[in-house]
């Protein structure tokens, strides 16, 4: 009966339309159920991205358009992940009240049906979420490049665009504390990071000792100090104001401490704190 | 010379007659005497008798090229292998080995002994080769090294829960952070594929043991063994440098520092000789007719975690292998002062650190949904793409260490591709969520603990894998690398994800490996209480970090103290839970329920044996006919019978399709 000879005509099939199919499934009070939850859930997650800026911004707004670049990424990245997270967690809670659950210690009958594998969600899934991540990845490429950009990469200070311009900050970290020196100001030291505002300024960090971690927390400056090896990076703050300097590498007992401040001058500012300490005055 | 070579009468083993090996003198020789306390006894005298070797001929006045006197280094690494060497020998662990030199094989009723048999109790003292004794000890020794981390853990969050004082030595504080953290990762490496991958997976493949059974005792003791070390250094100074122990600071820390080496020189090979062991037996042991894709998903997992496992662990030996002869002989491979290179030590420890957290993971992502279709009475939705996510994390997940080295200035160049594989891993990882919610879909939820304990594990695992998309992009890295948002992110992975999994894992294969039912009432009580606190721990923990706290600090500005004080009081209710869960365990092992068989009514080959399982496990070994999870599947012979009433009688088939029929 079942056997298909050559000869035999196409068993005839009721298969409706494909959208007939996609509203009957939409009908279904499940799936509509899940949908209405996703939403939900997702609008509930939604503050989220205000909030995690929210909670960067406590010790002081971005002072740098480095730093505003990890803002917006971090914004785009919680809003992109949103959809997913909210339609797993509606699948969750929907099928611990939704759909029917048993307790007890016997053993339930195999009432669900046994679905393996349906190729339109495997599809469909795996579709989405690859999107989702060739997304994320050339959107971080292209922040990456443009925030490589706007701070020193791998090029030396002296074949840097503008090098005159720009300020070159030696920084030194050692047990426990960090040293700046200002090489074009007569080697100049200070150990608060004193800069001009809207002015390249460019790191070159070293340590004396273990390894540190130079982190100016509000202008999203972040590189190792390793002994023995110069790491350069730079960056152009743009807000005047007093932020933060950490140690973000575990460098032994008193790490914890090993912090101070950066205080983002006016250019007037700048040059009369120079001349105080001694200092030549430059451009 | 008179010989006393006798010839013992042949053995039967299951029903043939095998003749066995020619022996001297008594029979069983010394291994019927030695046991753990013969171990510990023997351990002792070997690290006392080197350290005072080394200490007599070591002067005392030598010292390094730190100035730092080197002789309680010889002493303290003297103990070490002392001890190492000495507790394997009283175990009997070289007993196999050396009456193989000797030309004197194991006889049937040696190898009997040595798999425990009529031992009762006391085989979980001893060198035992029967896997079932092997995972219950690796239960009991993750869960005395969890007791050690989670002290730890509480002790961290109460340091930094007193923002208005210094209740802890910086050198102490350092210490803890840094026992804590090797103690977990060491645990959270085992916690699956020891008692699990010992205990149930042999039975779920339809063996009758291991293919390497002494192998496996080995795997075990020198985990023990490692753990001694591990805790001995917290008596010498410490481990002050954080599990990841970077260069230069190590070399600055005390003799404790050797101890951690040792951990991690002895707990590789332990690894290594479990991860082949279970490969092995997984690829050449499976019973007859398991053939790929009737093989059960938590096989794979474990095969996965085992094969990332066997290419990641020796990168972590050598580098604490170089590490150590830096230290002690002075050989320049890291410290950068005299020409070596911090970026190599990096290198290679990340080479390890992230196939790492999937050696982690896997099992217990595959553990999760070896457990839905049994409490959701349904086959695994879409098997073939959960094995393809669990293959394409193994594929990956030797591609993407240097995304923890963002921000040394080792390479920026090097940035770009490694956020790109890092970035991909999000796609197979997606594969397994897929099946998992997938499974889910209009299932009726049987709400029994072990299934309760993924739903736990699916809402941590979102939020771990979402953050870590973060962590993964180099502009955001560059804000969070370094703080709190990164411990809270990997706190998600291998404890969210990890560790419930794992709990939820102890809970349902409890009645086959205990012959009772983990209490659901207290075991759900311990199970939720650290779920609560898990979620305000680490959810303010992320807040710190989003403000700005690095890690590793013990004080820290003002700002921070309010996400602080809820992490910890956080931390005290996870601890509370996890006691709660722990007092399930033990006494529901002493006077719980008592389990029949297969008290869930699962179709795997594990639950098809007999409760306590019998030497061996099975009688006549089975035969496995069709896919796993076939729950509500058909009867394919039944469906044959139908279709043959069919061929006789009327066709119904077309009338319901017409019944059926959409205009």
């Amino acid at each position: 009966m079942t056997t298909m000879t050559p000869d035999a005509p196409e068993e005839p099939t009721n298969r409706p339309a494909p959208m007939h199919r996609v509203r009957e499934w939409m009908s279904r009070p499940y799936a509509r159920s899940i949908m209405i939850l996703t939403v939900v859930i997702g609008f509930i997650l939604l503050p989220l991205c205000w909030l995690i800026l929210a909670a960067m911004n406590q010790s002081g707004a971005p002072a740098s358009p480095i730093m505003e670049d990890i803002q917006t990424t971090i914004f785009v990245f919680t809003l992109i992940s949103i959809p997913i997270t909210a339609f797993v967690f509606a699948v969750l809670v929907y099928s611990l009240l939704g759909w029917k659950h048993v307790s007890g210690d016997e053993v339930p009958a195999d009432a669900s049906p046994a679905i393996r594998g349906n190729f339109v969600a495997n599809i469909l899934w795996s579709v989405i979420t690859s999107l989702l991540a060739m997304f994320l990845v050339v959107w971080g490429l292209m922040e990456l490049a443009q925030i490589t950009a706007n701070s020193y990469g791998t090029v030396s200070a002296d074949e840097q665009p503008g090098g005159s311009s720009a300020l070159i900050v030696n920084v030194t970290g050692q047990q426990w504390v960090w040293t700046f020196e200002y090489p074009q100001h007569d080697g100049l030291t200070s150990d608060i990071l004193y800069l001009p505002k809207d002015r390249a300024v460019y790191f070159n960090v070293t340590s004396k000792d273990v390894l540190h971690n130079f982190w100016a927390v509000e202008l999203g400056v972040k590189i190792d100090a390793n002994p023995g090896a110069i790491t350069q990076t730079g960056v152009t703050p743009n807000k005047a104001g007093t932020f933060n300097v950490r140690c973000a590498e575990l460098c032994g007992l008193h790490h914890a401490y090993m912090q101070t401040e950066i205080r983002v001058l006016e250019k007037d500012a700048f040059d009369s704190w120079v001349r105080e300490n001694g200092g030549q005055r430059t451009s | 010379m008179t010989t006393t070579t006798t010839a013992p009468p042949n053995a039967t083993v299951f029903g043939a007659e095998v003749p066995q090996p020619p022996q001297h003198g008594k029979p069983g020789g010394i291994m019927r005497h030695l046991n753990f306390g013969t171990g510990l006894l023997a351990g002792i005298v070997g690290a006392v008798a080197a350290g005072w070797i080394t200490a007599a001929l070591t002067p005392t006045s030598a010292s390094n090229a730190t100035f730092a006197p080197t002789e309680p280094e010889y002493v303290y690494l003297a103990v070490l292998i002392g001890w190492v060497v000495g507790f394997m020998l009283g175990m009997g662990a070289f007993v196999g080995p050396v009456r193989w030199l000797l030309g004197r094989d194991i006889t049937h009723a040696d190898a009997e002994y040595m798999a425990g048999k009529d031992l009762g109790f006391r085989r979980y003292f001893k060198f035992t080769t029967d896997h079932k004794v092997v995972g219950i000890q690796y239960l009991v020794v993750t869960l005395v090294i969890f007791a050690l981390g989670g002290t730890l853990a509480m002790l961290i969050r109460t340091e930094l829960g007193v923002t208005w004082a210094e209740l802890f030595a910086p050198t102490f504080y350092n210490t803890i952070i840094g026992t804590h953290g090797i103690a977990m990762v060491i645990a959270m490496i085992v916690v699956i594929s020891g008692p699990v991958g010992n205990f149930i997976v042999p039975m779920m493949i339809g063996a009758r043991d291991m293919a390497f059974p002494r192998l496996n005792a080995l795997s075990l003791w020198l985990l023990v063994a490692a753990v001694v070390c591990l805790i001995s250094s917290m008596f010498v100074g410490g481990i002050q440098d954080g599990w990841s122990v970077y260069y230069p600071l190590a070399a600055q820390a005390p003799p404790g520092m050797l101890g951690y080496q040792m951990t991690i020189i002895v707990f590789a090979i332990s690894t290594g000789v479990a991860s082949v062991n279970l490969m092995t037996t997984i690829l050449t042991m499976r019973a007859k007719g398991m053939t790929w894709s009737r093989t059960p998903i938590l096989v794979f997992g474990v095969f996965a975690a085992s094969l990332m496992g066997l290419y990641a662990f020796p990168f972590y030996q050598y580098s604490q292998i170089l590490a150590l002869t830096d230290r002690i002989w002075d050989t320049v491979f890291f410290n950068p002062v005299q020409g070596g290179s911090v970026w190599l030590y990096e290198n290679l420890f990340w080479l390890l650190g992230h196939p790492e957290v999937y050696v982690i993971l896997i099992p217990s992502m595959a553990l999760a949904l070896e457990i839905m279709p049994v409490f959701l009475r349904r086959p695994l939705f879409s098997f073939n793409f959960a094995v393809a996510g669990i293959i394409g994390v193994v594929a990956l997940s030797g591609l993407v260490w240097a995304h923890h080295m963002y921000m040394t200035g080792w390479a920026p160049a090097v940035n770009y591709p490694f956020m790109l594989s890092t970035e991909m891993i999000s796609i197979p990882v997606g594969f397994l969520v897929l099946v998992a919610i997938g499974t889910f879909w209009r299932s009726t939820v049987w709400t029994r603990l072990p299934l309760m304990a993924i739903y736990a594990v699916v809402f941590n695992k979102m939020i771990g894998g979402v953050t870590g998309i973060y962590l993964s992009d180099v502009p955001a890295d560059q804000y969070f690398h370094g703080s709190m948002f990164v411990v809270a992110h990997f706190h998600y992975m291998l404890m969210g994800a990890g560790l419930f999994g794992a709990m939820g894992g102890i809970a349902f294969y409890f009645p086959k490996m205990t012959g009772r039912i983990l209490d659901e009432r207290w075991g759900s009580i311990g199970l939720w209480t650290a779920f609560v606190g898990f979620q305000i721990t680490f959810g303010s923990m992320f807040v710190a970090g989003l403000q700005g706290q690095p890690r590793r600090v013990l004080q820290f500005d003002d700002m921070f103290n309010i996400s602080n004080w809820l992490s910890t009081i956080g931390a005290y209710v996870i601890g509370l839970g996890m006691l709660i869960f722990l007092a399930a365990i033990i006494f529901s092992w002493r006077s719980g329920d008592v389990a029949s068989s297969n008290p869930w009514g699962s179709k795997s080959l594990e639950w098809q044996t007999a409760t306590p399982v019998p030497l061996e496990n099975f009688e006549v070994l089975p035969v496995v006919t069709e896919r796993p999870y076939n729950y509500g599947v058909p009867d394919p012979y039944e469906q044959r019978m139908k279709s043959l009433d069919g061929d006789l009688g009327p066709d119904t088939r077309l009338e319901s399709d017409d019944k059926a029929g959409v205009p």
